[in-house]
Order: C-alpha cells, then structure tokens, then sequence
C-alpha cells in the first residue's frame, strides 16, 4: 500500500514537471534595446498560451467536482465529502488556477460574446459558466456547495457564525443584484470586467493583489468568522444566476433522508440562515392581501422611478469607462495634454485621435450607459418590488425545509437530522437530543 | 502514552495560538515593508535623476557615472530584496493563518460534530414586515442617491461638445458678413483658444470649410528643444520677410521661391569631400532624412526621423555645431504606428520651410511643427495620417502668414494653409487631384502672386492669400513628383511616362508646348535664361529652349538624379545619387565646368549660401567651399 502511494506521488510530481515545462516556452516580446556596451542580454521569457488540454482539463476538474458534490449531498448525505471536496477546489481553482477561469467571473466573457461580436468565447469560458446553472437548475447549488473556491475559503473561516435577523438578509441580498447589473452593464458597454477587477479573494490565490483589494479579502474572511460566506450571500453577482436555477431544482437537497418527525435539531444548524421554517399566516388575511395587491400594482412604479433614476446615474458610472475618464480628464484640464508623466494621456496623445473624435466616441459610450442606467435601475427596481411580493406572500409550509434558493448545498444540516442516523456513532446528535 | 481528547484540543489550542501569533507577526512586518516601500519607493528613487542632470552638464565625468551606477544597482537591489520580503512573507503568513483555520477547526470537531449557530430572536410575521419596511426604505434611499448624484454630476463632454457646435455656430454669420476670409483668418486675436477650435472659412467653389482643429500649443515654460550647445539668442525681426531678405537667405526648397533659382553669387565649384578637399565642415545628422536643408541667418535647419523620433536640426552653418534639436512629439492625433513608408522616403523627406521668426517642419506622419528660431515649441498639429504608399513628400512654403502644404493622398487632394503664428487652418482648398509628391512654389507673374502646383492630371494656379483656384490645365498622368519651374510668365511641369510641357499663364493659361524625349521622375525642371533644365531618374540631364520646347542639348551620366538643378551665379548644380555635382554654364551650349564628388550617396538639392554650398549626403551634412 504504502509503495503504492509512493509511486502515486512519483507519477503525479513527473507529470506537474511535464505539464510545467510546456508552460515555460520562451518567447521574445520585444526588441531589445540597442547597447553599445557589450553588454550580453539575457534571454527574456513570456509564458506561452494554455494549452488547450489543460483548459478541457479545467472542465473535466469542474464537471467531476460538481459530480463528487451532487453525490455526496444527495446520495451520501455527507457534510465531510462536501467539505474535503471543497477543500480540493480551494487549492485547484483557487491556488493553482490562481482563481481563473472561474464561473463567477465568466458570466462576463458571456455578456461580452453576447454585445461584442469582434469577441469569440472560450469554451472553457462557456462551459464553466453552464455547467453549474445546469446542475443546479436539477441538484440546486452544489457548485457553491463545494466547487467555488471563493466560497471554500469563507467556509474555512467560518468558525463563529451567527444568525442575521432577517430584514438584514433581505436588504443585503438586493446587493448581488445590483452587483450583477452592474457587472452586464460595464462588459456590454465594453467597460471594464468589473468582478475579477474586485474579486476580493483572487489576491490570496494569487499571493498579490492591490493593497486596497487585500484589505478588502481580509476583511471579507475577517467577517466571514462570524457572518458565514459574506461574498456568497451579499456580493455574488453568480449566485443571482444560480438561486434562479436551484428555485426550480427538482432533485434539491432536503434535510431528511425521508418524512421530518420535526425534532427542530436543525433549526439552528445553518450558518447561512436558509432553512424555511414551518410557515403559518399571521395577520388579518384581508390586510395581507390588500398589502400584497399594493405591491403587485406598485410594482411598475418601482421598475419606472428605478429606471429614471438608473438612467440619472449614466454620468457617474460612466466614468469608469477608461475613454470617458480620459475625454472627461482631457476636456476638464487640457493642460494633462502636457504632462509628461501622464501615461494615459501620452498614450491617447500617440494613439492617432484628435479630442474631438476621443469626445464623440467617449459621448457614444455615455449614450449606451444612459440606456443600460434605464435597463439597469428598472431591473433593480423589478428586484425590490418582487422581493417586497415575496415578503408578503404566505406559502403555508409544515416541515423545515433549506430555501431552494438560497441554499449553498453545503450539507450541514443534515448532520443535525436524526431520522436514520445511528445514534450510537453520534454521541453528539445523541447528547444534543438529550439536552434538548 | 494515551492522549485522550481533551489532550489533543490543547495541543491544537496551542498550535493554533502559536499560528495565530506567527501571523500576526509576519503581517506586521509586511504592513512595515508596504508602508516603506510606499515613503521611500527605490523604483522612484530622486537621487538617479538629478544626478543624470548633472551628468548631462559634463557627459565626460566619469566617477559621476560610476555613482550613478551605484545608485541604481542599490535601487534595484532594495527594490528585488522588497519583492522577495513580500513573497515570502505572504507564503508564510498563508502558511500561519492556514494551520491556524485547521487547527480552530479541529478543535471546533473535535468537541463536537454538530455546531449550532449563534441565532436571533424569530417571530414570522413581524420579521416578513420589518424586512418590507427595511427593503422599502433602502430602495427608496437607492433611488434617492441615483437621482441626487445624478442631479449633482457634470457632463462636462456634454458642453464641450455644445461649445464646439457654437464654435461653428457663432462662425457662421461672421463669414456671411465678412467676406474677406483674409481678415477674419489672419487676426490671430479673432482665434479662438486651442479647445475652441479654429476658425474656418470657405474659399470659393472648390473649397471646403476648414476642419475645426486647432494645434497644440506648448505651455509658455515649455522648453521643447534641447540646446546642443549654448544656443545663441536670435532676433526675431517683425512682420512678413520681405523677397530681399527671402532671396538673401534660402528659406525653402529649392530657394526663395522654391522654383530653383538661387540669387547667391560667388558659388564654388571645386570641392572632393572624400579626399577633404573644400570641405569646411561635416556633420552626421543623428537621424536620417530625405529633406534638403534650409537656411536663415546663421542658422541652417534640416529633419530628420525614425520609428521612434521625428526631430528637428538646428546647426551653426558656419561651424557646424548643433546648436539645438527639437522632437516633433506629444501631438495630439499622431500616430502612435508609424506609416508604411518606403526606404527611399522616409519619414522625413519634405524640406523644411522658415520665414525667418519661425521654422516648420512636416513629417511622413502628417505632424507639423513650429519652432521660433531658439527652437522653442511655438505650436505643433496632427493633419491626419496621410494615406500615402511611398510617404508623405511635398515640402513646405510659407506666403506671408501662412505655412501652405500640399497634401495630396490616396484619399484625397488638399491644400491647406495654416496659421505661421497659431497653426490653425486659414483655410483649406480641395483639389481635384491623385496623390502627388510635387512641393508648391511662389511665383510673382507680374500682377500677382501664384502659387503652382503639379498633381495628376492638373497643373493648378492659386491665390496664396485665400486658396482660390485661379487657374488648371490638366496635362500630367502617373505617379507625379517633381514640382513645377517658373520663369518669364511660362510655368513648366513634367512627369517620367507623362509629358514636359510649356504652359503660359496670365489671361487664359494655355499649353505652349510639349515634348516627352526626357521626362523626369523626381527632380524638377530648372527654368533660368530662357532655358529649361530637366534630369531624370535614369541619368540623362538635358538643356531646353524654354520658350519653344526645342531640346538644346543632353547629356547621359552614369548616374541618375533624384535631387533638382539649382541656378546659381551664372551655373546649373545637379547632383546624382552617386554624389556627383555636375556643374554647368547656364547657357544654350553645354559647357561643363565640373564634377565635384561629395563621396556618398545624395538626393537632397544643393543650398547656396555666402559663397558656400550646402550639400546632405546619405549619411553627412556638409559644407563645401573655399576655407
């Protein structure tokens, strides 16, 4: 056995030898300065593209990671799978990918494809962004179970959580929506790729990053202690996508294997806060309609107002479109023109435009982001009357039940469920029945 | 020895401490690094570049460079040292706050496998309605800051580009009350700023209105040029060069009229640059070029350019010294790709132009600079990249106030006359014309001032003042690059696989003759004495009859010619390519009086000046004469 793991490990350090020494093809970028010194240039070199197999490689890694899950959430029902599995992803796409490609990130080069005909998609780019929507449209969200690494090393440091009263949820959860707005709203107007630009934890992976963005990934795990995967529940644009999918999964996980004797052991076991408790309507049933009906009809108000207001914002967000920022710093201090030390500007300076046709083409640009401002205020308006609809609609509901939606497949609360379990190799499920 | 549960939770209890201290520490000393390395930044190190000024004081000082040396190896060393803390650092602390989590986490199973949450307080009902009022006010607030930020922000590209329109606006009744484009153009004061644009006008039925472009003009301290030597300081006379002054200096190519004749006497006629002999001075100019130099004063001007600079030359003529050069750079609209040009062309073939308060300079680039004489940046513009499969060739000539340009291109034929003083468009005539080399000249018929012009298919006359087309006789075909020549009221244009003709002008111009024994390819005919001179890429310099197009004589040299005959005291100058002067009488007959070599390659067209001549080789600039 023990020869067997060595060979093992042999085999796997000759084959990443292999594999890295395709990645260290030397290539010439650019002409060398002309010395008259002697001086004897060393030979400079730039990794090579990919290569391809390794790309399939990353499909084939996510297609049986979010196999490995699916199986260890709905058949084996075991927290430990999902978790081991997630550490793997954690050091695969995170370390070793260095956190590209990723899904999340990919809904990007999608939108791109999508307004940018001059912009062919990966693959590799397409794959990773279907292939969690499909799993979960069947098994719900078991990539964020265990095959995202951003979501792998909040788990990690999730040692501490606590519950966040529900109106907290419910205002944080407009965030991603916004987030993802945002996010099509900067690639469709060929912008900016504004998830990886923030992506709070890809500087870890990669062991740099802006000093403002490491801040920002040390505060998310230092967060995430006590609020479980802060990114996952509040920012991720992704799990927009992937909460629409799971809300129709017809093979979700459930807490127990087969009926709920409600024994409320699970009540307190998700970090998360997506288990639905059993649901009765409180209230006048007259008062709750006609609130329900006030929302159903202001909801075309919400979309109207959001979208004049999206459309107000056209000129703020577009400044962080790199030929706006530049009209903008060029029309406002032409003197910059000047400023020898103003890379931007020296290169716009070389680039063969005059201010006027970097005006136009800035204004053009400005006109696209008036029209996603309206797209994009009224799609958040549309977010925050539905989920006014939803908090107003009573689903009567007896059992405990993980919110399809909002459910990260990690597989905890199940540890919790009696039903099936054998109390005599869980003495702590046994004491915790005891103490309850 | 047994170790129990509780045993294990302690060590991990203690390792994750240990951990958690570890990293706290390397985290620490990664703050301090980031925090150092952002106040004393070795990349950004001060010291290096004052020292390199001072160095550029006394290039020659030797311990100086060795400091600098130093200097710069230290930099670098604390900058590569500062990376490896950092990367270091940053596995270890990764390291310490990875068996820190595993072990929080061991101890966490380890007690148990079932960790409930820390939870609130639930009541159904009032919960879902707190959430409706939080997420009615948060997207109320949302709403709220879209539409004050909105409110609050600036288009500033908005007023710009309404300001620009009103530019336009505010232009057009001016031109329909004020006819005389001169005066509306020519009053630097009515020019607006360089981000108003420039003023436009219309200038008869082939014109069209200006672009509304302005150049870039160099702030007041900047110093564009960089003094080679400690440049002498030039008066600048006030208003427009008289012809005196023109014909006393050599302002442009091909003289003060750019019609060839030079009015310089006692030109020489022997010299050997190869064996040394009459040559006063040589220079190598840094940067190559195709354009002929010009002179004003003491100072004599020529460009030169490659892929990576587009640069002026200003030398002492009488010595030689690089008295400053200044980089046609930092031009809004330039190419940062140079154009496609062949190595016969270059980037820097046109000559350049002065009217004794300025020098202009056009590149292959289509930038067109302005420098007063001490070399300072007076403002420099971007025409637009002329689409041009050889580069752009036509050299420049200044009309009182205006720089004029031909800029015929594959796409289109203009010429276009800019502001001496600010650069900005006096006006701009299109031409019906294909692309062309051919440089303008000035020619005074008598009652007016022309400037002529040769293109395919037309030879044209226009009003130098507006860029009214006075007159056009279609007669040339091909690719045409050699310019006009102008003498007694003929004005004679020719091209290789055209025709040489006699055109007369004043009244109706018409065609007096023609002949197409001898046609050149790039040099321009020569018109002096009632003689026509032309001499053509395959060696054959030939002598007409002006008048009536009767050849007079011809002679086959080895060698063919790319650069012009030039008049001079009483002699026809042409140089082959191979270097080769060849100097006649300017008289009916053939009468050779010598061929001195300059011992290189030569396109460029001989400048005459005091008694001397000025000749750019392939590779040197010289000076040729009697010592």
């Amino acid at each position: 056995m023990r020869q067997l793991k060595q060979t093992i490990l042999l085999i796997s350090i000759l084959l990443f030898t292999v594999v890295q020494s395709f990645a260290a093809d030397a290539k010439q970028r650019f002409p060398k300065p002309e010395f008259d010194t002697g001086y004897a240039h060393p030979q400079t070199t730039a990794p090579s593209a990919r290569l391809l197999f390794l790309e399939y490689m990353d499909i084939l890694v996510l297609l049986v990671v979010l196999s490995l899950v699916t199986w260890f959430v709905l058949k084996k029902r075991s927290r430990n799978g999902v978790f081991w599995t997630s550490v793997f992803s954690l050091l695969y796409f995170g370390f070793y990918r260095e956190g590209c490609i990723c899904s999340i990130g990919s809904i990007q080069n999608v939108v791109l494809g999508i307004f940018d005909p001059t912009y062919a998609i990966p693959l590799t780019a397409l794959l990773f962004f279907l292939l969690p929507l499909l799993f979960a449209l069947f098994f719900g969200r078991v990539f964020c179970g265990g095959a995202c690494p951003l979501g792998a090393i909040q788990d990690m440091v999730a040692i501490k959580p606590i519950e966040l009263p529900k109106w907290i949820q419910k205002v944080l959860g407009l965030i991603p929506y916004l987030y993802l707005g945002l996010a099509l709203l900067y690639v469709a107007t060929k912008s900016e790729f504004i998830i990886c630009r923030y992506d709070p934890f890809v500087g870890f992976f990669r062991l740099d990053a802006p000093f403002n963005m490491l801040v920002l990934g040390v505060l998310f795990l230092v967060v995430g202690v006590f609020v479980a995967r802060p990114y996952c529940r509040f920012f991720c644009p992704y799990g927009v996508l992937l909460g629409w999918m799971s809300k129709f999964s017809s093979k979700h996980m459930t807490i127990t294997p087969s009926a709920c004797i409600q024994c409320k052991l699970c009540a307190n076991s998700c970090p998360f806060g997506v288990i639905d408790e059993p649901v009765v309507e409180t209230g006048k049933r007259r008062s709750n309609v006609n609130r329900l009906m006030t929302y159903f009809v202001i909801l075309p108000l919400w979309i109207g107002i959001g979208g004049f207001a999206g459309s107000m914002m056209h000129v703020p967000l577009s400044r962080f479109n790199e030929t706006v920022y530049m009209a903008e710093q060029i029309v406002e201090n032409p003197e910059v023109k000047n400023d020898p030390d103003n890379i931007d500007v020296r290169t716009f300076m070389s680039s063969g435009k005059s201010t006027e046709q970097l005006v136009i083409e800035a204004d053009a640009i400005r006109h696209q982001f008036y029209i996603g401002g309206w797209i994009l205020g009224g799609f958040m308006g549309l977010v925050i009357g539905t989920s006014l609809i939803g908090l107003s609609t009573f689903r009567k509901r007896e059992d405990w039940e993980p919110n399809k939606t909002n459910c990260l497949s990690c597989a905890r609360c199940m540890d919790y469920c009696p039903v099936g379990a054998t109390l005599g190799e869980r003495p702590d499920l046994k004491s915790k029945i005891v103490n309850r | 020895m047994n170790t129990t549960t509780n045993d294990k939770i302690k060590v991990a209890r203690w390792i994750a401490w240990i951990a958690a201290g570890f990293s706290l520490m390397v985290a620490f000393l990664l703050i301090a690094n980031f925090v150092q390395i952002h106040l004393n930044d070795p990349i950004d190190n001060k010291t290096i570049p004052a020292l390199i000024k001072r160095l550029s004081q006394d290039s020659g000082d030797e311990s100086l460079k060795a400091e600098i040396r130093a200097f710069d190896l230290m930099a670098r060393k604390a900058y590569f040292t500062s990376q490896w803390q950092l990367r270091t650092g940053s596995y270890l602390l990764l390291l310490g706050v990875i068996i820190s989590i595993l072990s929080v986490r061991y101890i966490l199973s380890a007690k148990s496998k079932l960790n409930d949450i820390d939870p609130v307080e639930k009541i159904n009902g009032l919960d879902q309605l707190v959430a409706q009022k939080w997420v009615i006010y948060v997207g109320s607030g949302l709403i709220v800051i879209a539409l004050a930020s909105g409110f609050l922000s600036y288009n500033s590209l908005k007023e710009y580009m309404v300001n620009e329109n009103l530019v336009v606006q505010e232009e057009k009744p001016a031109e329909a009350s004020t006819p005389n484009i001169q005066t509306q153009a020519e009053t630097p004061a009515d020019l607006p700023n360089s981000n108003g644009g420039a003023p436009s006008a219309t200038t008869g039925d082939n014109a069209t209105v200006a672009e509304n472009t302005a150049p870039t003009q160099a702030p007041a301290n900047s110093a564009v040029a960089v003094p080679a030597a400690s440049a002498p300081a030039v008066a600048v006379p006030a208003g427009f060069p008289t012809m005196a002054e023109l014909k006393t200096n050599y302002p442009f190519f091909r003289g003060a009229q750019g019609n060839g004749v030079a009015a310089q006497k006692n030109t020489p006629t022997d010299w050997n640059a190869a064996a040394d002999k009459n040559v006063i001075w040589k220079v190598k100019v840094p940067k190559a070029g195709f354009s002929s130099p010009i002179i004003w004063g003491t100072q004599l001007f020529v460009t030169g350019a490659d892929a990576q600079a587009r640069v002026v030359y200003c030398y002492d003529k009488n010595t030689g010294k690089l008295l400053w050069e200044a980089s046609a750079d930092n031009i809004e609209g330039s190419p940062a790709k140079m154009p496609k040009v062949t190595g016969d062309t270059g980037l820097a073939a046109p000559t350049m132009a002065t009217d004794g308060r300025a020098v202009f300079a056009i590149f292959a680039t289509g930038d067109v600079i302005a420098l007063d004489m001490s070399g300072k940046r007076l403002w420099a513009r971007n025409l637009g990249v002329p689409d041009n499969h050889y580069g752009h060739g036509s050299s420049l000539i200044v009309y009182k106030d205006k720089l004029l340009i031909q800029y015929d291109t594959n796409k289109s034929g203009k010429l276009i006359a800019l502001s001496t003083q600010t650069g900005a468009t006096a006006w701009e005539t299109v031409r019906s014309s294909k692309i062309s080399w051919s440089s303008p000249i000035l020619v005074n018929t008598g009652s007016r001032t022309e400037l002529i012009l040769t293109t395919n298919p037309n030879v044209n006359g226009y009003d130098p003042q507006t860029g009214k087309e006075l007159w056009n006789i279609a007669c040339l075909s091909g690719e045409v690059g050699p310019s006009a020549g102008y003498a007694d009221g003929m004005v004679f244009a020719a091209n290789e696989y055209a025709k040489l003709v006699g055109i007369k002008i004043g009244g109706t111009p018409e065609i007096a003759w023609e002949a197409d024994e001898f046609l050149p390819e790039v040099s321009s005919p020569l018109a002096v004495n009632g003689l026509l001179y032309v001499a053509t890429t395959y060696g054959v310099f030939a002598c007409y009859d002006a008048k009536t197009g009767t050849k007079n004589w011809s002679q086959e040299y080895g060698d063919g010619f790319y650069s012009s005959p030039i008049y001079a005291d009483g002699k026809v100058y042409i140089t082959d390519i191979a270097g080769k002067t060849h100097i006649v009488k300017a008289t009916k007959d053939y009468q050779l009086i010598g061929i001195p070599e300059l011992g290189e390659k030569a396109v460029c067209s001989p400048v005459f000046q005091d008694g001397r001549v000025y000749l750019r080789g392939i590779n040197q600039l010289y000076c040729l004469g009697t010592k």
